[in-house]
């Protein structure tokens, strides 16, 4: 049975089921520890959008990355708009728990969606004394 | 501020364009600090790159404690003045200085897409 198959029976098992919990986020992540060639795997993230009219942040979505690396369901698609963004991850605990300290106590990326249509991959390649990000697909 | 406080400025940054390889100068910055009773950033000093995409008397050796710093980079206001879109609205990079009698190097190496910072010397 391949992928969809196997999606496509969990669904019609449950009517219940949120459809949109299947579809992939149309904003990704990808934590790598680029010190020790791992994913950065149990890294705290939160995804934040900027409130144009009072200039505030709200919080969209808290999350932790798995073993890849990786934080599936960021953001469903309906709540995706168009504005600035922000992604935080908790570098300085995730070092603390490897017993290590980090130059960065946290990591923000703010970034600008003008078009939700699209895919947008926003990674953090990290080590305990540098970082850099770069939109991805 | 007098030109030897300038040269020891013991935070310094240097700012380059990846996306043309060149220093990117007249960016606009602002270096921070937090103030751990409030919780909130302090401003220290506010600047622009020169030619060579570095801005030289960030802070002055008295001024600089441990703490959590913040620079805050107007790389958007950068490319729109270069006739271009980016990615990133402005880059902010936040570190911990917990020994105040070193030094301390923050570039940011910047395109339309993409930047990388690291701990220099």
């Amino acid at each position: 049975m391949n992928r969809l198959q196997h999606i496509r029976g969990h669904m019609l098992a449950d009517k219940n089921m949120n459809i949109a919990t299947t579809l992939p986020s149309p904003l990704t992540t990808h934590v790598l520890n680029a010190a020790q060639g791992v994913p950065g795997a149990n890294m705290t993230i939160s995804l934040h959008r900027l409130n144009p009219i009072s200039s505030e942040w709200y919080l969209l979505t808290t999350g932790i990355t798995d073993d890849d690396g990786r934080c599936p369901g960021l953001i469903t698609k309906e709540s995706f708009i168009a504005g600035v963004y922000k992604m935080h991850f908790e570098t300085g605990k995730y070092w603390d728990a490897l017993g290590e300290t980090c130059f960065y106590p946290y990591v923000e990326v703010i970034f600008t969606i003008s078009d939700p249509s699209q895919k947008y991959h926003v990674p953090l390649l990290l080590s305990r004394f540098s970082y850099s990000t770069y939109r991805g697909s | 501020m007098g030109s030897s406080a300038k040269s020891s400025s013991p935070i310094t940054t240097h700012v380059l364009n990846t996306g043309d390889g060149v220093p990117a100068a007249r960016v606009a910055l602002s270096l921070h600090r937090l103030d751990p009773r409030m919780a909130i950033w302090s401003l220290i000093t506010i600047g622009n790159t020169n030619e060579d995409g570095r801005c030289p008397g960030l802070i002055t050796r008295d001024a600089f404690t441990p703490g959590l710093y913040k620079i805050r980079f107007e790389t958007g206001q950068y490319w729109e003045s270069l006739g271009q879109s980016s990615f990133y609205p402005y880059v902010e990079i936040v570190f911990t200085i917990s020994d105040a009698d070193q030094s301390c190097h923050v570039p940011l190496l910047v395109s339309r897409y993409s930047y990388s910072t690291y701990r220099g010397s």
